[in-house]
């Protein structure tokens, strides 16, 4: 059996990664976009105060529970806890999450999201991408010598996508057949793709490398093997790539192929 | 205040009167009980089956996977890995969860409570238990169909759930089974909030029903108005697998016409975030009672913390669209569910507070219903508290589909309901069956729970923040989840503990049922209306109504004479 050998293979290749402390093991995947940052401080600034309310639960349960077991305290107290005093304590820390947790961060995301990850990036320096999902593989589609998008000269790939650094890159992408999911995590981010309907997710590279592309949605039988490459380059070899691929296209093409034609007009 | 009369009949003579189509709400209660019980197991089952899967891709599943699956050798192949995934999800819902905590507490405790002879609609009452059997009977045949059961995910989104992602008629049953299972939770919704409506007993407001009716009530009404829109959706899913229609069906599938699978989403959310609710509700009136009952004292605030859970009860109605942040919603929409659903969490505040009130400077005896409550409020908090990073936009749109998701709504949904259920049982228990179960076996359960389910959800909350998606047959096939295989390891041995801990319950449960110590009349010196008549309860409850004289959490009281702590409900208030 094919799969199951190959997941034998994964789970003892560990070398590298069996030396890492617990904390290591947790981390996300390395960050290498320009915004993910963004995602990651206000993660962090969540957990903070979930950790500062948790703790206050805490000492409530255990505290209490310890304070007034039954035998340490014999005569309970009495009340509705209807007194004024009571409800201002309750008012404070009402207003407390109301203003650290729900104001901060409904604030902070809402300005992030507008202003950064729904704010597309438009104009001729972005690069632009197409995406056709299907069971269970990753079509990419780039526009060619001729930068328009589903003419003879595309660059069509599948589980393969090329990237220069530094740069914005806008990915519209839509599926064949079930809903699939554009999951980068070294990027922070993953937008559905649908059947029938266009989406688009935005980001801009800060490392070069070789990354994973996740499909985040259940897809059928084999949703755990939909993985492709993202390949990140430095500008000049992104250029050159682009070049060869462009070449290789227009010979490689098979024009009489209707199969080749899965894009669509780029609208911004 | 009862708006009729309820007649008193004599109590059924045969077997199948009295055991099987029987109109009393405890009978029927019971059978819920079992019902539901019988599907934890199988649901339970299928956990193990898939940490297993995780923890160990490639190794046979012990004892008997060599059964099961013969043709690979003992492994779970990946097809069926999904089918497992699937069908947990759905039977621990709707065929464990919604039959315990709704279907036997809501019948067994509401009339009981509320002082009432019985259901307002008792044949309903019936029905909707033998409905559930039959959907339960369609859910369990899917599984032998031709090319196996469901495996699109409890949320079954087109298109994968259409012909083009499941071809085989296990996921119509499905969907036909989860259909069926509305019709019969809506029959036994209708019947609770028409109970507590004409029914509460003379003397007995709404502020004067033990909060346990409240969470059930508003569960009730949650269920009422939205199961029905499920109902449409899988009736829709239906037509589109069975007659050939598009409406969820768009992109190359769609051969003439198109439809739009984000429909379904919308459809299946606007339940299906209320359902969490519906969930939970039940498991927050028990604990909110309990609390204050253990700690012998009024609970803290009882008014604020019923209030607070109606205003969730609305609010749940509002903010289904976060569990669509990465479709590509408008940004103004995204905006105003993200804000919506931040707001959840200042009702959330106020009877978090209360529970603690409610513990604060009491008196607190640590029986087992008392421990599985603050076992509750721990969990609970967790789950809760995690909710914000899912809730906020940004946050989710890395979280979203991970196993951080998972740990969420299992310390939510799985956790709290569970320890919630658990301490009503133990708690009713007597009134039940007229049996004490054993207290010694009853907190090594809750130890071994607590420390089986907090190393499973805690872990997954890590694993889903390492990045690691959902509902991967093998999720080492990527790289960047290399790393975490020892903690998926150390989630799956936490997940047998846990699985193991349940034969503490299985045998305390049975072997009180058998030989048990006889219960007294109220074991735990509590007031409420099912704690003033014998043990088990009698037929038709009440020989005579009660009245309502004071509140349900009437204990600790400074003015009653000595030697008492409590009062009943229908004892006046006895005043300094």
């Amino acid at each position: 059996m094919l799969f199951f050998d190959s997941a034998k293979a994964a789970t003892t290749d560990l070398d590298p990664v069996q030396q890492m402390s617990f904390w290591d093991r947790i981390q996300p995947p390395v960050d290498i976009s320009a915004n993910g940052h963004k995602i990651m401080d206000l993660f962090n600034y969540t957990t903070f105060m979930v950790i500062f309310f948790f703790i206050l639960v805490c000492i409530g349960i255990f505290g209490f529970s310890y304070f007034y077991s039954h035998k340490r305290n014999k005569k309970p107290y009495y009340t509705y806890g209807n007194k004024k005093s009571h409800k201002n304590v309750g008012l404070a820390f009402g207003m407390a999450v109301f203003i650290l947790i729900d104001c901060a961060i409904t604030i902070q995301s809402n300005n992030d999201l507008v202003n950064t990850f729904f704010n597309f990036p438009k104009g001729e320096e972005v690069v632009r991408i197409q995406v056709m999902a299907q069971q269970w593989l990753w079509n990419i589609r780039y526009p060619g010598a001729d930068n328009v998008f589903n003419t003879d000269d595309d660059v069509v790939t599948i589980n393969d996508l090329r990237l220069p650094i530094d740069k914005k890159v806008v990915v519209q992408m839509t599926s064949k057949d079930v809903i699939h999911s554009f999951y980068l995590p070294n990027v922070r981010q993953k937008r559905d793709a649908m059947p029938g309907r266009l989406s688009r997710i935005w980001f801009e590279l800060k490392k070069t490398g070789e990354f994973d592309i996740a499909c985040a949605e259940m897809c059928g039988t084999h949703h755990y093997i939909m993985k492709g490459k993202m390949i990140v380059y430095t500008q000049d070899e992104y250029d050159s790539w682009v070049k060869q691929a462009n070449q290789v296209a227009l010979s490689a093409n098979d024009t009489e192929d209707p199969d080749l034609y899965w894009g669509w007009k780029w609208e911004e | 205040m009862a708006f009729y009369e309820q007649h008193i009949h004599e109590a059924p003579k045969t077997f199948l009167k009295k055991y099987v189509f029987s109109f009393d709400h405890k009978v029927i209660g019971k059978q819920f009980l079992w019902y539901g019980i019988f599907f934890l197991g199988i649901g339970g089952i299928m956990a193990l089956m898939i940490r297993w899967a995780l923890a160990f891709p490639g190794v046979a599943f012990p004892v008997f996977g060599n059964f099961l699956f013969p043709e690979t050798g003992g492994v779970i192949p990946p097809d069926t890995y999904s089918m497992l995934f699937t069908l947990h999800g759905t039977i621990m819902i709707f065929y464990a969860i919604t039959p315990i905590l709704i279907g036997c507490f809501g019948n067994f405790c509401i009339p009981l409570m509320i002082g009432a002879r019985d259901m307002a609609f008792p044949s309903a009452n019936m029905l909707s238990f033998w409905i559930a059997v039959l959907s339960g009977a369609v859910l369990l045949a899917s599984l032998f169909t031709p090319l196996g059961g469901a495996a699109g995910g409890w949320t079954s989104y087109p298109t994968l759930s259409t012909l083009i992602g499941s071809p085989g008629v296990g996921q119509t049953l499905w969907t036909l089974a989860i259909f069926i299972l509305g019709v019969s939770s809506t029959m036994g919704a209708i019947n609770y909030i028409t109970t507590v409506i004409t029914l509460r007993a003379p003397g007995m407001g709404y502020f004067d029903m033990p909060l346990t009716v409240w969470g059930l009530w508003l569960t009730a009404i949650l269920n009422a108005i939205f199961l029905p829109v499920l109902g449409a959706g899988c009736l829709l899913l239906i037509f589109d697998r069975v007659f050939g229609t598009h409406f969820f069906l768009a992109g190359a599938a769609a051969t003439s016409g198109n439809g739009d699978p984000i429909l379904f989403q919308h459809v299946f959310w606007i339940f299906g975030h209320p359902e969490v609710y519906i969930l939970i509700l039940p498991a927050w009136g028990i604990v909110s009672d309990l609390l204050s009952f253990f700690s012998r004292k009024p609970a803290f605030g009882a008014k604020a913390t019923a209030l607070s859970m109606t205003s969730i009860t609305i609010l749940s109605t509002l903010v289904y669209g976060h569990h669509m942040f990465t479709t590509s919603m408008s940004p103004l929409l995204t905006q105003s569910f993200m804000t919506l659903t931040m707001t959840i969490s200042i009702p959330s505040t106020v009877f978090f507070f209360n529970w603690l009130g409610t513990i604060w400077r009491g008196s607190i005896r640590f029986d087992s219903p008392m421990l599985f409550s603050l076992g509750v409020v721990f969990v609970f908090g967790l789950g809760g508290l995690t909710g914000l990073y899912l809730g906020t936009v940004t946050t989710d749109l890395y979280l979203h589909d991970t196993y951080f998701v998972v740990g969420h709504f299992h310390y939510t949904m799985a956790a709290s309901v569970l320890l919630g259920g658990f301490a009503g049982i133990y708690f009713w228990m007597p009134k039940m069956f007229g049996v004490m179960m054993n207290e010694a076996i009853a907190k090594v359960h809750f130890w071994i729970t607590m420390l089986g389910l907090n190393g499973v959800f805690m872990g997954m909350l890590f694993v889903g923040y390492g990045g690691m998606h959902r509902r991967l047959y093998n999720p080492f096939w990527y790289d960047f989840l290399q790393k975490l295989i020892p903690i998926n390891t150390f989630i799956t041995w936490s997940a047998i503990l846990m699985g193991f801990g349940q034969f503490f319950f299985l045998y305390n449960f049975i072997h009180a049922l058998l030989k048990g110590k006889k219960a007294e009349d109220n074991p735990w010196n509590v007031g409420t209306l099912e704690w003033t008549i014998p043990s088990p309860a009698p037929n038709y409850n009440f020989k005579d109504i009660p009245v309502v004289k004071c509140g349900p959490h009437e204990l600790g009281n400074p003015a009653l004479p000595e030697g008492r702590d409590f009062q009943y409900q229908t004892e006046e208030l006895v005043k300094a």
